[in-house]
């Protein structure tokens, strides 16, 4: 399973690039990447938002869902093969999906503000950026407690314990003689 | 009291780094060979690994880079710090149980070391040890730039010290970190990192405080000041942008599994189940101490924008002048210490694993065996390490103020793109080949010296270290799958099946 898992971060990786380059040769928009502030020197304005999306906003969206895709491939990378089980990718999946759910909340409210030009507060940041502060924290909290509870289950169980001090073991051995 | 700042301020400083020489001096009687002065012979607990982790993960730009950051783009620079649950989790999954027992069985005591054994390549280990040196050259001399500039900052406050001159802070400040360096090794580091992470995590909890208290209405009135100056600044993507948003969230995330700092020190835990309480702890200690970076970034902003404060002359001045006009002289004094601290715990890694690439790896690579007497000549090469990068500070502070800024800039980013794929991905895929890992290591250092360099600026914000990076990933797994599967040897065979 992980020798495949390989071919499918590979293609998330040459996709991710794919979209990288469609992004430099898409047609560019003025201060696309931030412009001096009018009145304080230091400061950097982003002026029109959704100018700056207009002609990338697809291929951003998308670069950002292929690195979360990535993000779980690579945590199940880390993953030995016997462990891979049905419970592990559910769990995986599971995070991706919320993970996929806050980013969405995020671009969708910022979207929501560029047309209305209103936005309700959440814990002290307009909404769609609370997504992105405790959203974006909050979002690979699964993956933590995945590793932490599941340590002895998926990470590194007791027979792997036993295994690896076998080899040391043997290691040793090999050295006395 | 507020008659007094600076004075308690600089007592606060003052303490913290008796406290290192102190720590040095007992940690030297520990140090008695070059694997406890690398990697503590392994026999560290997880609560001091876990603080040791966090600490050198926010260095002194966290602390003074990064509110500066948010003052001058916006949420933009929140991207750096609300992905670290997610680079956290990476580098666990991915790293943190491989490279501990490769560090065992193989006894090993620097990254290059682990990436010799694993691709079995002298040529790999010789490669990755000069990027450590180039990124460690640029990291270390940012670190004590910034800690004789806020050191001058401290002391031209009081009357006695009113005129010091950054040649003597740069000698005072390097003097205490080489003393613990060089006396305890990484014994006195991670010792030191524990109280440093402690006092960072008080710092950032009482700055959260106070920064709420700003405003009556509390973080959510500098919001709204903000987004009635300039919407984007305070909406998710900042002012730079979308692109430079999500390079950040890749870089900064994926790439902290890359950083040879944080993750040397995965080898150094005593047992490898520590691993699954060390990961939630780490991320718990950087969570609370980030909060500095955000919360004072933010009320910056606004308060200038609302007039409440004159604007800055420098961005960066961004913490001391919320430091010196919002909190309490005993407040700026922690978070002073907590300053030094950051600057401290980042460097003192760098010291360390730069040191090993010279002494240890670079000899290693070249004439097949390590040098003999490796503890003498670590103490020497720490100390002639750290007084180059001081002067290189120097030079470039006053004759061309961009070259610590290109390496400092070029060290996390060329980090990042040579050292995850062949670290965090090679540990964990048999197909990995030398040839992989030679084309991604140059392509990384290739990438990013000429974007650097040459001040390349790509459309839309699109960073220069996410282009290095994507394409060193696409070249590591694309050459491996098409060049012939190294045989591996038996031992990390059964470790990559573990």
């Amino acid at each position: 399973m992980r020798s495949k898992l390989i071919y499918l971060i590979f293609a998330i990786s040459v996709l991710l690039a794919g979209f990288i380059i469609a992004i430099c040769l898409a047609d560019t928009v003025p201060n696309a990447g931030g412009v001096a502030h009018a009145v304080f020197a230091g400061m950097q304005a982003g002026g029109d938002g959704a100018a700056r999306l207009e002609h990338i906003g697809f291929y951003a969206y998308a670069c950002q869902v292929l690195l979360l895709a990535l993000v779980v491939c690579l945590c199940a990378l880390g993953i030995s093969d016997r462990y891979l089980t049905r419970e592990f990718l559910w769990y995986m999946a599971g995070s991706f999906v919320l993970s996929l759910i806050v980013w969405e909340q995020m671009y969708s409210g910022h979207q929501t503000f560029l047309e209305t030009g209103t936005t309700g507060y959440f814990l002290g940041f307009p909404v769609a950026t609370a997504w992105q502060v405790y959203g974006s924290w909050v979002g690979a909290i699964p993956l933590i407690i995945i590793y932490s509870f599941g340590f002895r289950k998926f990470i590194y169980t007791k027979e792997d314990e036993e295994k690896f001090n076998q080899l040391l073991a043997e290691q040793n051995k090999n050295k006395e003689q | 009291m507020e008659a007094y700042r600076q004075e308690i301020i600089l007592g606060a400083v003052l303490v913290y780094m008796i406290f290192c020489v102190i720590t040095g001096l007992w940690a030297m009687k520990r140090t008695k060979n070059s694997s406890d002065f690398f990697i503590a012979s392994r026999g560290l607990g997880p609560i001091v690994v876990a603080l040791a982790l966090f600490s050198s993960t926010l260095s002194g730009f966290g602390f003074v880079g990064g509110p500066g950051l948010v003052y001058s783009i916006g949420v933009s620079s929140f991207w750096m710090v609300v992905i670290s649950s997610t680079g956290y989790a990476v580098g666990f999954f991915l790293v943190a149980k491989r490279i501990r027992m490769i560090a065992e069985v193989r006894k090993c005591i620097s990254l290059p070391d682990v990436v010799a054994a694993r691709y079995s390549s002298e040529a790999v280990r010789f490669m990755m040890a000069i990027t450590i040196v180039l990124g460690v050259m640029g990291y270390l001399a940012t670190q004590i730039l910034a800690m004789a500039l806020v050191m001058q900052a401290i002391l031209s406050g009081t009357a006695m010290f009113a005129d010091i001159g950054l040649i003597t802070c740069v000698v005072i400040s390097s003097a205490v970190l080489i003393f613990y360096c060089v006396t305890g090794g990484i014994i006195a580091s991670v010792y030191t990192d524990v109280v440093q992470g402690a006092i960072m995590i008080v710092a950032g909890l009482l700055i959260l405080i106070t920064a709420m208290s700003v405003f009556e209405g509390g973080m959510a009135e500098a919001s709204a000041i903000i987004l009635a100056d300039d919407s984007e600044a305070i909406m998710p993507f900042g002012a730079a942008g979308i692109m430079a948003s999500f390079g950040w969230f890749f870089v900064f995330g994926l790439g902290l599994a890359g950083q040879p700092h944080l993750i040397t020190k995965m080898m150094m835990n005593k047992n490898i189940s520590d691993n699954r309480s060390i990961l939630p702890m780490s991320l718990f200690g950087y969570i609370i101490a980030a909060l500095l970076w955000i919360s004072i970034g933010v009320i910056m902003r606004a308060a200038v924008v609302s007039g409440t404060i004159d604007p800055l002359a420098l961005p960066d001045d961004a913490a001391s002048v919320f430091l010196s006009v919002f909190t309490n002289p005993l407040l700026a004094g922690v978070v002073f210490a907590g300053l030094f601290a950051a600057i401290m715990s980042t460097s003192d890694a760098f010291l360390n694993i730069g040191t090993a690439a010279i002494i240890h790896d670079i000899p290693k690579a070249i004439r097949g065996k390590s040098i003999e007497n490796e503890l003498m000549w670590a103490r020497i090469v720490t100390v002639l390490l750290a007084i180059l990068a001081a002067s290189f500070a120097l030079y470039s502070h006053f004759q061309d103020a961009t070259l610590v800024a290109i390496l400092g800039a070029f060290g996390w980013a060329t980090f990042s793109a040579s050292i995850f794929p062949v670290v965090a991905i090679g540990l964990n895929w048999k197909g990995a080949t030398v040839t992989g890992a030679v084309t991604a290591i140059g392509s990384a250092l290739i990438i990013n010296f000429v974007v650097q360099l040459a001040g390349i600026t790509l459309p839309y914000g699109i960073s220069g270290g996410l282009v290095s990076f994507v394409t060193s990933l696409v070249l590591f797994i694309g050459v491996s799958l098409i060049t012939k599967p190294p045989v591996l040897d038996d031992d990390l065979n059964t470790i990559m099946d573990i």
